[in-house]
């Protein structure tokens, strides 16, 4: 019935030349992109735009420094600063952790939820499930 | 003859005039609905109720609010991959693997990463799989009670479950499952060509930017499928009178747009260490300090692969089972496709039950 009726959808044929499409455009692009050459051009534009990227980023620094005022660099060292103690806190905290499992004096905390006594299907006795 | 020829022949025209009254119908819809699809917002995502158990920087865990009477025994860990949302585990209901799991008595717990921030940029294969990880797990540990922890890793996160695993032979692992995890990077196809050591020099990228952007992740992604949008796009005008199918199209379309940046470090190591050394693979990976040998794991293995996968090969995923020291495996090879397996309609028919299945025999 479902045939029947599929057959009988003209937007199937629609369908069927979107995803031809869409499979052929695809092989074909990825041939060409799959070359030696692709990734090289590809990766040579990248470091062009990263070069340019970076000159200006310098410039901009320097024309900073010359008025005093601190470059998104100088910012985001403060930044990593406070990312980075914020990090050994944490490892501070995973070493404790660790040194009061090992003795036994690990933390706990009030148990809540429905209990963890669920069984899988296949150890349920006949007719439970 | 004539009789069935005369008795076919209004059936053959009640059927045409059907077709035409659908035709029509579905020409009107798709005017009313194309207005509707440009002018309201991103379909809300992630609604299976949960509540964030811990935050630092990029990092989030979520648990899962349990939605039956009893749970099983050892919580389950799901590991998003670092470069996309982790709501895909949760579109929409009855199109999440979170809400199924929760529904099939599993206590479900889902590492998310946010855009690391410029200050993250420094965070590396250690950060996440020696701290993060690591942190999580005990989190796990304390909200839910239990020492034991299952673990599941999508893409990426797959990547990092194995190298935790890898260097934390003692425990306290249960289970571990990855789903189209990448292992041999030798068969990462375009992937591999595009980030050519000869040609591709990480070094700059990532000391000229720190963070990878987004758009970069992003394009390496669509340009492995380039006429996958368009022809996304022309199927959605087609069949925009089909509420169910719009709804599951924008969900994946917002989380394709929202595909995540890099740290640079992570992002360096990653191409250095996996991609032109494969290091995973060769079994000679070095992480915070501890090797990261596969053959390290022993406890019970998944390995959940796509047959059709662009992003991740079957051949690049398939090798796990047999670089693990685990005696208790199981492969899982599904149609479909990197995404599709997770949260497609096969994903929902195969992949999540025999997910549950597995999990559940390992879980009391």
């Amino acid at each position: 019935m479902s045939e029947r009726q599929s057959s009988t959808d003209p937007m199937d044929r629609f369908r069927e030349l979107v995803t031809e499409w869409e499979r052929g455009f695809d092989a074909l692009a990825n041939r060409f992109m799959g070359t030696d050459e692709f990734s090289r051009a590809m990766n040579q534009f990248q470091n062009l735009q990263l070069s340019m990227q970076k000159a200006f980023a310098e410039n901009m620094a320097k024309h900073l420094a010359n008025v005093n005022v601190p470059s998104r660099d100088d910012v985001l060292r403060i930044g990593e600063a406070v990312h980075e103690m914020d990090m050994r806190l944490a490892r501070m905290e995973q070493r404790l952790d660790e040194l009061a499992r090992a003795t036994g004096v690990a933390p706990t905390r009030p148990r809540k939820g429905p209990p963890r006594t669920r069984k899988p299907p296949s150890q349920m006795p006949p007719g439970s499930a | 003859m004539s009789d069935k020829t005369e008795s076919e022949a209004p059936g053959l025209v009640d059927t045409a005039v059907d077709r035409v009254r659908d035709i029509v119908d579905q020409a009107i819809l798709r005017s009313v609905k194309g207005l509707e699809f440009v002018t309201s917002p991103a379909p809300e995502v992630g609604v299976t109720p949960k509540e964030i158990l811990y935050e630092r920087g990029t990092l989030r865990l979520y648990h899962y609010l349990p939605q039956t009477d009893e749970v099983y025994r050892v919580p389950v860990l799901l590991v998003m991959a670092t470069t996309q949302k982790a709501f895909v585990f949760d579109l929409a209901p009855g199109q999440s693997m979170v809400e199924f799991l929760v529904k099939q008595g599993f206590d479900v717990y889902v590492v998310d990463w946010a855009p690391p921030t410029p200050e993250e940029k420094r965070l590396d294969l250690a950060d996440y799989t020696q701290d993060f990880l690591p942190a999580c797990v005990r989190e796990v540990q304390l909200d839910s009670g239990e020492t034991d922890v299952s673990i599941v890793g999508y893409c990426m996160g797959g990547v990092l479950s194995l190298i935790y695993a890898a260097t934390h032979p003692e425990g306290p692992l249960k289970n571990l499952a990855c789903i189209t995890t990448p292992v041999d990077w030798s068969h990462m196809g375009l992937t591999r060509i595009w980030s050519d050591e000869r040609h591709f020099d990480v070094d700059r990228l990532v000391d000229t930017l720190g963070i990878v952007p987004r758009d970069v992740v992003a394009a390496s992604f669509d340009m492995l499928r380039p006429a996958q949008k368009t022809a996304g796009r022309i199927r959605v005008w087609e069949q925009i009178w089909n509420d169910e199918f719009v709804k599951s199209y924008r969900a994946f379309e917002r989380w394709g747009n929202e595909t995540l940046p890099l740290a640079g470090e992570y992002f360096r190591q990653t191409t250095k260490e996996l991609m032109w050394a494969n290091r995973l693979y060769n079994g000679d990976l070095m992480v915070g300090g501890r090797q990261a040998n596969l053959a390290n794991i022993r406890v019970p293995i998944m390995a959940i692969m796509a047959q059709h996968d662009h992003i991740v090969s079957y051949d690049a995923s398939k090798p796990l089972l047999e670089l693990v020291s685990s005696e208790d495996k199981e492969e899982l090879v599904l149609k479909g496709g990197h995404v599709s397996l997770i949260a497609g309609p096969n994903a929902v028919r195969r992949m999540w039950p025999a997910l549950a299945r597995w999990l559940s025999e390992r879980s009391t």
